[in-house]
């Protein structure tokens, strides 16, 4: 017993030196017969376990390269919403740069300062102030028209309402001229709280939906000729002898972004041709637009033929064309890659009308020519910061 | 008495040979999944584990063939692990009677001494380490890898006890 104990030592401690002295060989074997024994043992006892390694490691890539492009479709979705709001923010400052480029002068760019506490939807906080020569009563207005007035001026801000605010008034006219009226909030609930409402409209004086509303320049506060809105329908109200109309704001409220402040001299000079002249109206944004940026040609274009529907349905109310023949004509077709399409007004339109004008034979139906309303006057000292003050509202008997 | 003695060893090492043969195909399979700078080594496990079940000159040739295994797969290291899990195959089966009692928290223990211990002698023997880069293997990555590797061992023996089961002998 004690020998075969002894023996089974020998054993042990034989195959334990046998080991030992086959791994320290293996130490200092040459590098060449080192990779030749790898490679023979890679290739066949070990051979399975190198397939199975080999795949297992496979498997992981492929785990690895799911996490790649999970991650990879997170950052183009995230990058796909942020794309869209920088989309609509370059349009936005593209056409404020066709406004800026028709001004040419006297106006002051602004960013709008975020709220700093309690969310208010109807006053801006511009970065600007009178070092820039902002002074309240500034208009303030984007490319699509009149955002606000500014209120209360500092040294490097200013405060400006916006055209839902409870305050605002804004002398307006129809852009034919053929009504005029008050512009102020609807103050209604719900959406309809950031509509406008057009009042004091003679009840002679009936507008079609659709009809732009621009600023009369009564007033002295606001140039005239800066789109307010358009009409979308006549309202009831309990004065029967006035009509008042709802208006839709040419600025929505979420598209107020970067503005201008419209200097007193600019005011006083008056904005004519900035946002109605078809010609010169443009003319950055067309620029921009053959630049080659697709998303400033597609605003341009949409910019282009919206004055442009503006301006038909004005010369057909004033006799240029017939209102009538444009309801036959083909409607006003969107932008396409092949260029505008400009709708074609029957030849024959312009005789039809005057004929049936010379029929109508009233006098009151001739509309007086262009009688334009007194050019800015100055505010009087003390006036209303919210315009109620420098507003003067047209006679009702004054041009017709 | 003495054919039921011999029918229980038998079904022992078939149940350690299963064992056995699972943790080197979880080494070659299961750990490429995981590859790190802290992993599981299943070959340790595999070879202590057989250690403490068979004499120590035996336990020394399964731990050469361990490492031989290993420095077949990287042949820069050739002779390295096959020198070192030899030492640490025949030591634990040395010391079985000491780590593998009931206890089973000293088994933990002799797992990760001997993870531990394979990577010092490995690095040591094997690789051109120096300096702060040696600290920080064998301070940092190697106990993290040897905690790792005895915790799975752990799990092994609680889940999958009678397949690595220690034999009192």
């Amino acid at each position: 017993m004690a020998r075969s104990v002894r023996n089974t030592g020998r054993i042990d401690t034989a195959l334990v030196v046998a080991c030992l002295a086959i791994s320290l060989f293996g130490l200092v074997m040459p590098a060449k017969m080192r990779a030749t024994v790898s490679t023979v043992l890679r290739g066949t006892v070990l051979a399975p376990f190198v397939t199975i390694e080999s795949r297992s490691a496979g498997v992981r890539a492929a785990i690895a390269s799911r996490n790649d492009l999970l991650q990879v479709r997170g950052r183009v979705a995230t990058q796909a919403l942020t794309a869209q709001s920088v989309a609509d923010e370059n349009a936005t400052l593209r056409r404020l740069l066709g406004l800026s480029s028709r001004l040419r002068d006297g106006f002051v760019a602004a960013e709008i300062i975020p709220s700093r506490g309690v969310e208010d939807d109807f006053t801006l906080t511009l970065n600007v102030g009178s070092n820039a020569g902002v002074l309240p009563f500034s208009p303030v207005v984007m490319a699509d028209g009149l955002v606000g007035m500014v209120q209360s001026v500092d040294a490097n801000t200013s405060f400006a309402i916006t055209w839902a605010h409870p305050d605002f008034r804004v002398s307006a006219m129809s852009v034919n001229e053929s009504a005029f009226g008050i512009v102020q909030p609807h103050l209604g609930t719900g959406a309809e709280r950031w509509l406008l409402e057009l009042r004091g409209v003679p009840f002679r004086a009936k507008l079609d939906t659709g009809t732009l509303i621009v600023s009369s320049g009564l007033g002295g506060t606001y140039p005239r000729g800066i789109p307010v809105g358009t009409v979308l329908g006549e309202i009831a109200t309990p004065e029967k002898w006035a009509r008042t109309y709802l208006v839709k704001p040419s600025v929505l409220p979420a598209a107020i972004g970067p503005v201008l402040v419209l200097l007193p001299q600019r005011a006083v000079r008056g904005v004519n041709g900035v946002w109605a002249n078809m010609t010169s109206a443009d003319s950055a944004a067309r620029a921009i637009a053959a630049a080659g940026d697709s998303l400033a040609r597609r605003a341009a274009l949409d910019e282009l033929f919206a004055r442009r529907a503006a301006l038909d349905s004005a010369n057909a109310v004033n006799g240029v064309t017939d209102s009538t023949a444009l309801v036959g004509a083909p409607p006003i077709a969107p932008p396409t890659a092949g260029g505008p399409v400009i709708p074609q007004t029957r030849t024959d339109s312009l005789r039809a009308d005057s004929v049936r004008r010379s029929q109508a034979g009233r006098v009151d139906s001739v509309r007086k020519p262009t009688i334009i309303p007194p050019a800015r006057t100055t505010p009087p000292a003390g006036a209303s910061p919210s315009g109620n003050g420098a507003q003067v509202r047209p006679p009702a008997t004054g041009v017709r | 008495m003495r054919a039921r003695e011999a029918s229980s060893e038998g079904a022992d090492f078939f149940r350690a040979s299963i064992g056995f043969v699972l943790l080197i195909l979880a080494y070659f399979a299961v750990r490429p999944l995981f590859s790190g700078r802290a992993s599981v080594d299943f070959l340790t496990i595999a070879i202590l584990f057989t250690a403490v079940r068979v004499r120590p000159g035996l336990a020394a040739v399964v731990g050469f063939l361990g490492g031989l295994t290993i420095d077949a797969l990287e042949p820069t290291t050739f002779g390295a692990a096959m020198l070192v899990m030899t030492l640490l195959s025949y030591l634990g089966s040395r010391t079985k009677t000491v780590f593998f009692a009931d206890y089973i928290a000293l088994t933990g223990l002799f797992v990760f001494l001997g993870k531990w211990l394979f990577d010092i002698g490995y690095v040591l023997v094997g690789r051109g380490v120096h300096g702060v880069d040696l600290a920080v293997q064998l301070l940092v990555w190697s106990p993290i890898s040897a905690a790792i590797t005895a915790l799975v061992a752990l799990l092994l023996l609680t889940l999958v006890r009678p397949l690595y089961r220690a034999q009192a002998t």
